[in-house]
């Protein structure tokens, strides 16, 4: 027992806390963490070392948890036979990804009157308007004619431009040059409710 | 001086946003003078280019410049926060795509981490422009540099001088043309230098950013402390401020609000605050927070003449975190009845929830949730109101000149 390191200082063997007994029950290292993310990383250990004393798996919700919506089993677990349904599990349709393509683009728009009757734009309809598309001669688009609002279908010819309603009873709008025409956006669906 | 292979900011900042998202959904103001005035109507807090060249300061009270609004037929508009929060998402949404580091700095500036993109950064920044010009409606400008600092001020250029068509880099510019740039912006101007520092260093004659750029570093770093120090070095190309990915966390919430009109007894000011208190609760529940400490304020208008201006809070601590709306708001109105004082007519009132941790129980998995019984998560929730906010409303805002919200209501859209 009595050896020459013991008389001397430094460390005596078999001294300090036992290896692994710590809160986490391995060795642990220190590190540098930005100060954002301190409060995670402690929340992370907290939930860590209530699993180790539990025996319980935890696993702590992403910060995006909202944003992830995959449902991992469509049948609830229970005594019997998985729905045969489940290796064939796909995302539920989205009218959403269906109707808009570029998301920061997209504006609603609310039509009113009837000049665009034959085009199947009714009085009240919503429009689904995309800013990022380029207004190709043809297309329905959100004009704006010297400050005002208009939804016609685009014509441009040899260079005249006129925006043509769809409906007989009114007259089209031919941009002369003393007025100024700024393509707000481009329609690409009509939403029309019946009930 | 900067070296090729430094670190690359931008600043990307949107011009007068408030206005130009305004202008968005009416374009017949395209060149009007527009003014965006605060919640409740109070100040002038936005203005297009055409209302800050008839010289309508940023925060002055509506009524001094009412007169001359209506005489010049400057546009007015109530602040629409639904409308510029939904478009700045917009935007930044299409920031973020042109760069791997974003920092979304505020509703309508984004600062990019740009080092080491293998491209021309004048023209990956006009198309970042252009894009979000042509998707949003909003116009912005693009200042670019080796720092955060340097981004932000040629960002300033940027927006002054047209034939740059809205992005500069600030790093191209000779140390004679940089400095002589400098001599033209006062040091309270320098991002980063707050009113406060710019007083201390006019006391001993900085008054320019030139004067801070050539004065000794250590006579910046007695003044200002480590950041001072860490500004003047970014003013010289050394990047001591990093991109800020994740929002800090926060450390207090605020709900407060100029009531629309003065209020004096005390269940119309509890109605108010009831309702401010949900308004921060909902906002700790959303992020997943927990708070130990509240405080109730109300206060008279300081602004009127001839009327005491009265100024009382309480704080009370607690014991362990809360997040419980139920325990909250009958908190804030033990509070509001020890400051309460009859014969006032109080025009501001606010809850803040300070302290804030993560909210355990949220966590825990084995706590049963208490929360599930708050009045916000049963259907409806949003309709429900507790007793104590029930009365006439007085207090609601006013918002005279408010345009639609037309991306967050479906009976607020554009009609065309």
């Amino acid at each position: 027992m009595n050896t020459e390191a013991q008389n001397h200082g430094g460390a005596r063997a078999g001294a300090g806390r036992k290896k692994n007994s710590g809160k986490f029950k391995e060795n642990t290292k220190v590190m540098r963490v930005p100060a954002s993310l301190v409060d995670t990383v402690k929340s992370t250990l907290e939930v860590y070392k209530s699993q180790l004393k539990s025996d319980v798996v935890v696993s702590l919700p992403a910060d995006n948890a909202a944003d992830i919506t995959t449902p991992i089993f469509t049948s609830r677990v229970q005594a019997g036979f998985p729905s045969p349904a489940d290796d064939h599990l796909e995302g539920r349709l989205d009218l959403n990804k269906y109707l808009i393509h570029h998301r920061e683009a997209t504006f609603f728009v609310r039509a009113q009157g009837e000049s665009m009757l034959g085009a199947g734009i009714h009085p009240g309809d919503i429009l689904v308007v995309d800013k990022s598309l380029i207004a190709k001669s043809g297309k329905i688009v959100i004009a704006v004619v010297d400050g005002e609002f208009t939804v016609k279908r685009l014509h441009k010819y040899k260079g005249n431009i006129t925006l043509k309603a769809e409906n007989p009873e009114f007259d089209d709008i031919v941009i002369s040059e003393g007025s100024e025409l700024i393509i707000w956006g481009v329609v690409t669906s009509v939403i029309h409710q019946y009930a | 001086m900067p070296k090729s292979n430094q670190q690359k900011f931008a600043l990307v900042d949107c011009n007068n946003f408030y206005a130009s998202c305004e202008r968005v959904f009416d374009p017949k103001l395209e060149r009007e003078p527009i003014v965006v005035l605060s919640n409740n109507d109070g100040c002038v807090i936005a203005r297009s280019n055409e209302a800050k060249a008839l010289g309508i300061k940023m925060g002055v009270p509506y009524y001094q410049v009412k007169d001359l609004m209506i005489d010049k037929s400057v546009v007015i508009k109530s602040s629409n926060y639904p409308l510029y929060g939904d478009m700045s998402s917009r935007v930044m949404s299409i920031v973020g795509e042109y760069a791997p580091v974003q920092e979304v700095y505020s509703i309508d500036e984004s600062f990019l981490d740009l080092s080491g993109l293998m491209v021309n950064l004048n023209t990956h920044m006009q198309a970042l422009k252009n894009q979000v010009k042509s998707w949003t409606g909003v116009p912005v400008c693009i200042g670019i540099g080796h720092t955060k600092v340097r981004a932000k001020l040629a960002n300033r250029i940027a927006k002054i001088y047209p034939r740059f068509n809205g992005v500069f880099d600030i790093d191209v510019l000779p140390d004679n043309r940089f400095e002589k740039l400098l001599a033209s912006v006062d040091v309270g101007d320098i991002w980063g230098v707050g009113s406060k520092s710019a007083l201390k260093l006019n006391r001993v004659g900085i008054t320019t950013a030139l004067n801070f750029y050539k004065a000794d570093i250590g006579i910046i770093e007695t003044l200002l402390g480590v950041n001072g120090k860490r500004i003047y070095r970014e003013l010289y190309g050394h990047s001591c401020l990093a991109i800020e990915e994740v929002a800090p966390a926060r450390r207090q919430i605020v709900s407060s609000r100029s009531f629309g009109t003065d209020l004096s007894t005390f269940d119309e000011i509890n109605q108010a605050l009831t309702a401010l208190t949900r308004k921060a609760v909902n906002k700790l529940n959303k992020q997943s927070l927990a708070t130990t400490s509240m405080s109730v304020f109300i206060c008279t208008n300081p602004f009127k003449k001839n009327v005491p201006c009265i100024n009382l809070s309480k704080t009370i601590g607690m014991s362990a975190p809360i997040s419980n709306e139920k325990l909250l708001i009958p908190l804030c109105a033990k509070l509001l009845k020890q400051i309460y004082e009859p014969g006032y007519r109080f025009y501001k009132g606010g809850v803040t929830l300070g302290n804030l941790t993560l909210d355990k129980s949220q966590q825990d998995l084995f706590v049963v949730n208490d929360k599930s019984t708050q009045l916000s998560d049963q259907p409806y929730g949003h309709l429900l109101r507790y007793a104590s906010e029930l009365g006439n409303d007085r207090w609601l805002p006013r918002a005279e000149f408010q345009s639609n919200r037309f991306t967050t209501h479906w009976n607020e859209l554009l009609s065309v």
